[in-house]
């Protein structure tokens, strides 16, 4: 028995602290400096923060380069899928053409007048908007099992601070919650840790969107025996002083469940609102 | 000759390449669009398997830093994936210790014990010491899914280490 425990002793120390030919460390001294790297950031230590935000720099910017081949195939899969449609597509449009030109007169007018009032609806929009947006480019979508979020090439040199909501089109997506000098993290609405107030209904009910990991979050604190309807717009409600009111984010299901405007996956170029350039809200 | 030895070294490198790969690129092995709760740790699998059956293929050094990558780009406080990745070495280095003839089976049964102790500390060091919140489900069936592919991945691994000549005279 004892020789056994002997054994184990000397096998378990061999295991932690050996040095072989091609062990410059030992697994002791490796995961005592894991640790050591770990609590110094749990703890947010102040020299940490820059060091971890160049960290996270250039480690973005690697991956961005080392993931391009695997954006590059799915991409020349879809051109040569297209190519061989294209055909096929192509003699479809030309009887949907004939359809189109017995209503051309028509519709000329039409789209002429639509045109110009989508013209001055923009110039309203743009000049309202403009200041306050930037467009950034999703540089990593990586899905984890357990994490929903994404990285923006968009960091504190363009003035992104943590907590500023992140919009694709005009539907809220997620909100700011790492910068960097270079680029941000964005958390996604359908992540564990994501809370957000909302609003939706013509009563205006209140509650909290809440991230469950999967792809639809769910509504909570709603008032007492409230049955959720199917197909409402919510829209957030503005009540944390963070987002906008109005923004809207997706339409209930009768679970209780938000399916979201946005499909998160999806995502190539999203805007981050930097109206609020107070302070950090966070 | 010349062009044989980079080749050689090249195949030698492989695993190595493709922990940091795997760690920094965006491909992931979350498969939620084909089946929700699929996912599995291919990085603690080659990690395992070349701790146990070869390695001089690559150092804890390397682990380290393979896990401080994997950290940067899932966005979780640094040196959490590289304490779980060198505990699975650590039990790697034990059993391959302890151990004379190993078959498939015994690596399985060895690979649940590393895994099970790895997705543990990382489960604790995430829950009681940062702000983010894990779902134990997701990390159940993550653990229980990587257990399940170990078997396939060992084939392939067990076929690339012939081809492997590093440590072949130590």
């Amino acid at each position: 028995m004892s020789a056994s425990r002997d054994d184990f002793g000397i096998a378990f120390r061999s295991a932690l602290l050996q040095r072989g030919a091609a062990q410059k460390f030992s697994l002791f001294s490796l995961i005592i400096l894991a640790c050591v790297i770990f609590f110094l950031d749990v703890y947010g230590f102040t020299f940490m923060k820059p060091v971890r935000a160049v960290i996270n720099d250039g480690i973005y910017k690697v991956s961005l380069v080392v993931s391009s081949p695997s954006r590059f195939v799915p991409k020349a899969t879809e051109s040569v899928t297209s190519l061989f449609n294209i055909k096929r597509e192509n003699e479809q449009l030309k009887r949907e053409l004939e359809i189109y030109k017995q209503k051309e007169l028509n519709v000329e007018f039409l789209s002429n007048q639509n045109k110009n009032l989508k013209k001055i609806l923009e110039s309203e929009e743009s000049f309202l908007k403009k200041e306050s947006m930037i467009l950034s480019k999703v540089l990593i979508d990586k899905t984890s099992p357990y994490l929903k979020s994404i990285i923006i090439n968009r960091g504190s040199k363009s003035g992104v601070l943590k907590g500023m909501p992140v919009l694709d089109k005009e539907y809220l997506v997620g909100r700011v919650v790492e910068t960097n000098y270079l680029s941000s993290r964005v958390l996604l609405l359908n992540d564990l840790n994501s809370r957000i107030p909302v609003t939706f209904g013509e009563e205006g009910v209140q509650a909290i969107l809440k991230g469950v990991g999967g792809n639809r979050p769910l509504l909570e604190y709603l008032p007492e025996d409230f049955i959720v309807e199917e197909g409402i717009d919510v829209f957030t409600s503005g009540k944390d002083g963070i987002f906008l009111p109005g923004s809207p984010i997706g339409k209930t299901m009768i679970n209780g469940e938000v399916k979201l405007f946005s499909e998160s996956s999806q995502l190539s170029f999203v805007k981050v609102d930097i109206s609020n350039q107070e302070k950090e809200n966070f | 000759m010349p062009r044989f030895k980079l080749m050689q070294k090249s195949i030698n490198f492989g695993p190595l390449i493709l922990l940091y790969y795997l760690s920094i690129s965006e491909i992931d092995t979350y498969f939620e669009n084909y089946f929700e709760i699929l996912s599995f740790n291919i990085q603690l699998i080659i990690i395992y398997f070349w701790c146990l059956k070869r390695p001089e293929v690559f150092g804890n050094g390397h682990i380290f830093f393979a896990g401080l990558i994997n950290d940067a780009v899932m966005g979780i406080p640094l040196g959490v994936s590289s304490i779980s990745y060198l505990v699975t070495s650590l039990v790697a280095t034990y059993v391959k210790n302890m151990t004379v003839n190993t078959s498939i089976t015994t690596d399985w049964f060895t690979f649940f014990i590393a895994i099970f102790s790895s997705n543990s500390i990382f489960l604790i060091l995430i829950t009681n010491f940062s702000d983010i919140i894990l779902s134990f489900t997701e990390i159940s069936y993550n653990t229980f899914f990587t257990l399940i592919f170990f078997p396939f991945f060992w084939f392939i691994f067990n076929f690339y280490n012939s081809a492997i000549n590093t440590g072949k005279n130590v």
